[in-house]
This record gives C-alpha cells, sequence and structure tokens, in this order.
C-alpha cells in the first residue's frame, strides 16, 4: 500500500505537474475574476458603490442584500422582475422549440429515405455559415412589414409585429440546424434494426421517436437545451433592436438600454443598477453550467470532431 | 412503397419548420443581400435601384474599407492569441492532473456569461473617474489614462475581452483533439525513445492537424465577426477609429438608416465568409474532413 502511493505522490510533485497546476488555477483565477468583481459590486447600495474608490476587491462598509433581493422581489428603479420573467419565459420557449426541431429534423435526415436527402442538408450546413447578424436589419424590416399585423395594411400602415410578443414567438419552430445536425450524427450510430424490430411489434412512427429513440440521445439533447438556453437567455439583438417597450424587454436588452450603448449621450451611466441587473444573468448561468457542465464539454467535443 | 411513405413523413416534419425558418432567417438574410444594390436612405424613402454604386462607395470610402482591414487583422489577431493560449491551456489540460476538470470548468465559465454583462465590469474596470485600473494607477503614483480617447487602448481592451471569454472554449476543443490521437501511436513514439518533446513534435501535432484546421477556421469566421464586445467597450470610439465592419452595419442600418449601405457591407462579409469556407474545403484533404465538420462554434439563440 505505501509503495503505490508514493510513486503517486512522486507524480504529482513532478515538475511539468507543478507547473501545470501553477498556470492552470493562476490564469484560471484571473478568468475568474471580472466574475469576482461582479458578486462583489452587488453588496453595496447606490450611494456608497458611486461613493467608493473602486479597489481590486471592492468591500462596502455596509454590505447589503439589496441588490439580490431586487432580482427575486422587484426594485423600485426598475422592472427588473419583468425583464427576469421574460428572460426566463423567452428562454424556455426556445428551449423547448429547439429540443422538438432538433429531435425530429435529426430524425428525417438519420433515418428517413427521400429524394434530395443529402443535399438539402448540405444547404442548411452552408446557410449557418452566412453571419447571422448580417440579416438583423432586414428583420427589422420585415417585422415592420408584417403583413396585416399591428395596422399593417398588406405591408405598411403600421408598426407589423414589432414591438410585440411575436417577435419572440415567431422563431421559435425555425429547423435548429446545429441540434438537427447534432442528433443526425448520434441517431446514425444507433442501429437501424432497432426501429425495424420496433414496426414489427407493431409500433408507429411516433412511437418509434419518441418512445424508442430519443430516450437513446438524452446526452445530446442536454447539450441542445444548454445550448439553446444559455445562447437565448444572453441574447441582446433581438429584444433590443425589434421591441421598444419596457414590458418586453429582457435582462441584457435593459442592460443595453441603459448602458453607453443605448443610454443618452453624456447621461451617467448607472453602473449599480447595471451590476444587478448582471447578477441577475450571470448567476442564473452559471447555476446551468454548473450542474451540466458534463454534457457541455462530451458536447462541444461532438461539434468539432466526428465520433 | 417505403421510399413514398419516408418522403411524406419528410415533408410534414420538415415543411412547417422551413417555412419559419424562411420567415426569421431566410428571407432576411436573402432581402438583406438585395438592399445592397439600392440606394435607400431613411425608412420611409423610396429605395431607388442604382446597381453596383454601393459596392463602388464601399472600396472608395476609408470608412469602410478601414472597417473592413480592421475586421480582418483583429479577427487574426484575436483568432491567433485566443488560440495560442487555449492550446497551451490544453497541453497542461491533458496532464493527469488532480483535480484537472475543476480547472477545465473554471477556464470554460467566462464562455457562458452574457457579453452585455460581463463587457459592463470591463467598462467599470475602464471608466475615467473611478475605473479599477485608473485608481490603481493613481494609487502607484502615475497619471491615469483616458482609455476611450486612445483607438489602440480600444482596440487592445477588445482582444483582450474577446480572449477572456474565449479561451477556455479553444481549450477544450484542443483537449478534445489532444484525446483523438491514438494512444498507440504514443506508445510507439516511447519505443522508438522519443522524449516529451519528441511526442509533441513526431506524434501531437500532425495527428492534430485535422481539428486544427477545423478550429482555425470556425474561429477566424466567428472573429472577423466580432462584433458586440466592440459595440459596448469602445462603440467604435475615438472617431470611428475602432469600428469594425459588422459594427459599422449595425452604424449604418440603425442609426444613419442608410440601408443601402449597410446591405452592401453585409454582401461583402458574407462573400468573405463563404470564401474562407471554400479554402477550407479545397485545403482541408478529405480524411480531414472526415473526422471535422465546419459548424458554426457554440453560439445561437436568437
Amino acid at each position: 500500500m505505501n509503495e503505490p502511493l508514493r510513486i503517486k505522490w512522486k507524480k504529482r510533485l513532478a515538475p511539468i505537474h507543478l507547473l501545470g497546476h501553477a498556470v492552470l488555477l493562476g490564469f484560471g483565477l484571473v478568468l475568474l475574476y471580472p466574475l469576482v468583481f461582479m458578486v462583489l459590486s452587488g453588496f453595496f447600495n447606490k450611494t456608497e458603490f458611486m461613493q467608493t474608490i473602486l479597489g481590486v476587491f471592492p468591500t462596502p462598509k455596509e454590505p447589503t442584500l439589496a441588490n439580490y433581493k431586487s432580482l427575486i422581489l422587484g426594485s423600485k428603479d426598475a422592472a427588473v422582475t419583468t425583464y427576469l420573467a421574460n428572460s426566463v419565459i423567452r428562454t424556455a420557449y426556445n428551449t423547448i422549440w429547439a429540443l422538438l426541431t432538433s429531435f425530429l429534423a435529426g430524425y428525417v435526415f438519420a433515418r428517413l429515405k427521400f429524394k434530395g436527402k443529402d443535399q438539402l442538408f448540405l444547404v442548411l450546413l452552408a446557410t449557418q455559415m452566412i453571419p447571422g447578424t448580417l440579416a438583423i436589419i432586414p428583420t427589422y424590416l420585415e417585422f415592420a412589414r408584417f403583413p396585416f399585423a399591428g395596422g399593417n395594411d398588406v405591408f405598411t400602415g403600421g408598426t407589423g409585429i414589432l414591438n410585440t410578443w411575436w417577435v419572440y414567438l415567431i422563431g421559435g419552430p425555425a429547423i435548429n440546424i446545429m441540434g438537427t445536425f447534432l442528433v443526425k450524427q448520434s441517431l446514425e450510430k444507433v442501429p437501424i434494426e432497432l426501429d425495424e424490430a420496433a414496426i414489427m411489434d407493431g409500433a408507429g412512427t411516433m412511437r418509434i421517436i419518441f418512445g424508442i429513440l430519443l430516450p437513446l440521445q438524452l446526452p445530446i439533447m442536454a447539450f441542445i437545451a444548454i445550448t439553446t438556453a444559455l445562447g437565448t437567455w444572453n441574447d441582446f439583438v433581438t429584444p433590443f433592436f425589434y421591441t421598444t417597450s419596457d414590458g418586453l424587454q429582457t435582462l441584457p436588452a435593459a442592460i443595453t438600454r441603459i448602458s453607453s450603448v443605448g443610454a443618452s449621450p453624456g447621461a451617467v451611466i448607472n453602473y449599480p443598477m447595471i451590476i444587478t441587473l448582471s447578477l441577475g444573468i450571470t448567476l442564473p448561468a452559471l447555476l446551468i453550467f454548473f450542474f451540466f457542465q458534463k454534457y457541455i464539454v462530451q458536447g462541444l467535443a461532438n461539434t468539432g470532431i466526428k465520433g | 412503397m417505403r421510399r413514398h411513405r419516408d418522403g411524406v413523413i419528410a415533408a410534414a416534419i420538415l415543411t412547417p419548420m422551413f417555412l419559419f425558418w424562411l420567415v426569421v432567417s431566410g428571407f432576411p438574410t436573402l432581402f438583406g443581400f438585395f438592399l445592397g444594390f439600392f440606394d435607400w436612405v431613411g425608412l420611409n424613402d423610396k429605395p431607388n435601384f442604382i446597381w453596383l454604386d454601393n459596392f463602388a462607395h464601399f472600396f472608395r470610402d476609408p470608412v469602410y474599407t478601414h472597417a473592413l482591414w480592421r475586421s480582418i487583422w483583429l479577427g487574426g489577431l484575436v483568432t491567433a492569441v485566443t488560440l495560442a493560449a487555449g492550446f497551451g491551456a490544453a497541453l497542461l489540460m491533458n496532464l493527469p492532473l488532480f483535480g484537472k476538470g475543476v480547472y477545465r470548468s473554471i477556464w470554460y465559465i467566462p464562455a457562458v456569461t452574457s457579453t452585455v454583462a460581463t463587457t459592463q465590469v470591463f467598462n467599470i474596470f475602464l471608466d475615467t473617474n473611478n475605473g479599477v485600473i485608473n485608481n490603481i494607477l493613481k494609487a502607484l503614483g502615475k497619471e491615469p489614462i483616458v482609455w476611450q480617447y486612445s483607438a489602440s487602448w480600444g482596440i487592445f481592451w477588445i482582444v483582450v475581452y474577446s480572449v477572456w471569454k474565449g479561451v477556455g472554449g479553444a481549450a477544450l476543443i484542443w483537449l478534445a483533439g489532444l484525446q483523438s490521437v491514438d494512444p498507440v501511436l504514443y506508445e510507439a513514439a516511447d519505443i522508438d525513445g522519443a522524449g516529451r518533446w519528441g511526442r509533441l513534435r513526431y506524434v501531437t501535432l500532425p495527428g492534430l492537424k485535422p481539428i486544427a484546421t477545423y478550429i482555425v477556421i470556425t474561429s477566424l469566421i466567428g472573429a472577423i465577426q466580432i462584433y458586440e464586445q466592440v459595440l459596448f467597450i469602445t462603440n467604435g470610439g475615438p472617431y470611428g477609429q475602432t469600428e469594425v465592419l459588422v459594427f459599422r452595419i449595425y452604424r449604418d442600418g440603425f442609426w444613419d438608416f442608410n440601408l443601402g449601405m449597410a446591405g452592401a457591407s453585409s454582401l461583402i462579409m458574407g462573400i468573405i465568409v463563404i470564401v474562407v469556407t471554400v479554402i477550407y474545403y479545397s485545403w482541408s484533404t478529405q480524411s480531414d474532413r472526415r473526422t471535422t465538420i465546419p459548424v458554426k462554434p457554440l453560439k445561437g439563440g436568437r
């Protein structure tokens, strides 16, 4: 017992291992520092934050939980809970749709045989490469001229679906290309005999999809859920560009509006409120990450490397 | 018979998804490309078809050529620093260290945070009056720096932020690549008497080639389209000297309502990305492509 343990410790104390620990831990803490700063700033009250000369680790004289509480109980200064609720609803909605569409479309491309399937899939992958940011302005125009919505006659007259919940709802059911790709890749490793045996037993398509194949794909579905959830949760583009009313804002869009980007020029930036809202975005994202990191690490490798 | 039934099911499942996709992604993208051929300023103005004038203007006006050039070298710089740092970290993460899972998580954490939220923390660091860095400088008896007046410092902090956010993801992909190298090759190298350096030079690096091409290309495609950190950290300033092309597109579209130029710039950016992808495809060998796929690095949620 003694001998192997000594070898183990000798290995652990090898110079290259010590270097590894020093670098990975040292830089790792540097990477965490902005988040530590954010959490510490959250304990200040507004006036004290503005008056304190901020050091590397700012510590308030009168620490308060008010900022953290306002995320749940609401604040007088901004509709924090509304933003949070909008963020949660939007994230849940997009995640559920991403799971459903990725799995169904992945099943179609992995299992069904029809003409032009491979070409269609290649076209889908190619469209992924076109930068998404480029569609922001045309999407704005399209939403503004959405036929027969928001006071529009056919194309003009009103504001279309801008500044309505439709802006959030309409994107959900669209095909999720990355998810489709991952499901297809993973389903192709499941032997087709499984489907055939199920058909012999009299199972229909829906039963094969949801009763037999889906339960086998839970890790990949978890990965799709996490990436979609984090992507939607952190997204400021859709709410910032296509909505204006306060009741429709999500947390990232609310920050954008009071930051140097959205505030009127020369205005004093309300950093304490920004910190509160930032904590509202960051802490849940970290929680999701900690609970599901296994799937993230696995899935990240899968997107780059064919298994 | 089977094929026909499959076709019906496929159509039933895919058609609605495609229609929604067309509305939120396909049609706006195409529409955006067409905008480039029109003179269209202001939402209520009538669009006017002007052939390629916007594109000619693009290459004559230094505002655009500088933004394009900046996108390219900034993207290259961010990619190089992120991938180099990520590779170093991955080599260390690949050691049988005690608690290596914790390191992987810590390094990846910045990637899951919101750009909007974390750039604001950077802005607090960089504030002129009460910024953390300037407070430190003052405490050391040095002159505080007005970061916002300097294009070079602006670029510097954009790079720092981008690397901060990207290095963990790069390290994880490199790590997956390192672990996909066949262990038998290492044993063979050991028998041939290769040291740590020899193993890296003759086994690891050649084995990493497919994943290296993949990660360089996808990172580059992502990095030349950086604009959120520019928007939130420098907002293009001072005097537009930190504007990158995608930021310029946003500026044209939402501040100046110059929809024609925004469309033209979009098309040029789209062409660059497509060209890079095509070069990747013709460059990489068949076996590279079998092991890697050009899917977008994780991001999304529109």
